[in-house]
């Protein structure tokens, strides 16, 4: 069977995106939102060496925290289970923040440099070298990638007529993104997420579009919305080869 | 991705998947459906007296005298053009 | 230096036959330090 997909996307950002894709069957469409979530790897801190810590919190709940960081991840450069070190030193009055953290790697770095570890009182240290190791959100969620990752079907609103002159014109509530007659795309709060908005007066009906789905996808800022979409259907890719490599022996 | 053969027919088959969960089994299963000379295909990850969670079992039956084998070797490849269609697609519109 | 003195605050070495004292002050409360070594945590 050969499938024609069409991508659409709706909204885009580095880090956040919507984008419409037709022809898919459901269990391909979860198959790849399962992937991006659990098999797409990210770089995490995984060991710390805590050289000093006069902090107030415990080495322990320091590095949970750590751990937590995003990292951005080159994914070419990297394979499962490569590890890169990073650094911090912070000597108080001051916090520490994420952007502190100094990395080996020149394509790695922190995601986001506002992210506050802790706060440190004058004379208090926080002093560590960490290993931050690829792996996949499968094996603990802070290698996960992809952050809210879902999708719906695309839903078709038809005008079926006008209102009664006397009915009543009730809100008609609704999330995602709808297909008008005209086969133009537009997200829900676009219109206040109230069909009665875009149609006021009119009878309507909504029914979902078979194999199209509006994906909306955001990752941690370890990769783009791109790379994890494509990575994602890769791992599933890979598999099926290898399926297909092992049943072929 | 390491495979156990529980039980094969001319028209049957029962095979452990070790390594894989719901992600790769459903979608493969959707396939397989969708493939030719295919009667029933499913896959459990929790089978009877197994007590807890296993590898993915996944059984086929085939119809038309196909070896199962061969339905799943087919369905496997028909799943690899699938991602690199989506992936093109995609990366066409990205 | 493991331990410090809660009272005068100065470190002290413990000895196996010295009690639990601080040799400066005599006071009994002794509070131990963190140890100087790299501390290796799993994060998990």
């Amino acid at each position: 069977m050969t499938t024609e997909f069409d991508v659409e996307f709706i909204e885009r950002t580095d880090r956040n995106a919507r984008f419409l894709v037709r022809g898919l069957t459901p269990a391909f469409a979860n198959g790849i939102r399962r992937a991006m979530v659990a098999d797409v790897p990210t770089l995490s801190i995984d060991t710390v060496r805590f050289v000093e810590n006069s902090s107030v919190m415990f080495d322990e709940m320091i590095a949970l925290r750590l751990g937590l960081i995003p990292l951005t991840t080159p994914l070419d450069d990297f394979e499962l289970g490569d590890t890169v070190t990073v650094a911090l030193d912070v000597e108080g009055p001051a916090t520490a923040y994420s952007g502190d953290i100094v990395t080996s790697e020149p394509g790695v770095e922190v995601a986001d440099k506002n992210i506050p570890i802790i706060k440190l009182n004058s004379g208090q240290r926080l002093e560590f070298e960490a290993d931050a190791v690829l792996d996949r959100g499968k094996d603990h969620a802070k290698h996960q990638g992809g952050v809210a990752v879902g999708y719906r079907h695309l839903q078709k609103v038809e005008v079926d007529g006008d209102l009664g002159e006397f009915d009543d014109e009730e809100p008609q509530i609704l999330r995602g993104v709808i297909e008008t007659e005209d086969g133009e795309l537009i997200a829900s709060s676009e219109f206040d997420h109230d069909l009665t908005k875009l149609y006021p007066g009119k009878e309507l009906s909504v029914t979902d579009v078979p194999g199209a789905f509006v994906f909306h996808v955001e990752t941690d800022g370890s990769f783009s919305v791109e790379e994890l979409v494509d990575r994602a259907a890769e791992t599933i890719g890979d598999r099926a080869d290898e399926l297909k490599n092992a049943v072929a022996v | 991705m390491e495979l156990r053969v529980i039980e094969k027919t001319d028209e049957e088959l029962r095979l452990e998947i070790a390594g894989e969960d719901h992600t790769f089994m459903n979608v493969l299963k959707g396939v397989l459906l969708e493939t030719e000379n295919v009667l029933a295909a499913t896959y459990d990850v929790n089978p009877e007296q197994s007590g807890g969670q296993t590898d993915p079992v996944l059984s086929i039956k085939t119809e038309g005298g196909a070896d199962p084998l061969d339905v799943l070797e087919e369905a496997a490849g028909s799943l690899k053009t699938q991602t690199e269609a989506f992936r093109d697609a995609f990366n066409a519109a990205a | 230096m493991s331990y410090k003195c809660s009272r005068c605050k100065r470190d002290v070495e413990l000895d196996e036959y010295g009690g639990v004292r601080c040799p400066y002050c005599g006071h009994r409360v002794l509070l131990k330090e963190r140890a100087r070594d790299i501390k290796e945590v799993d994060v998990r």
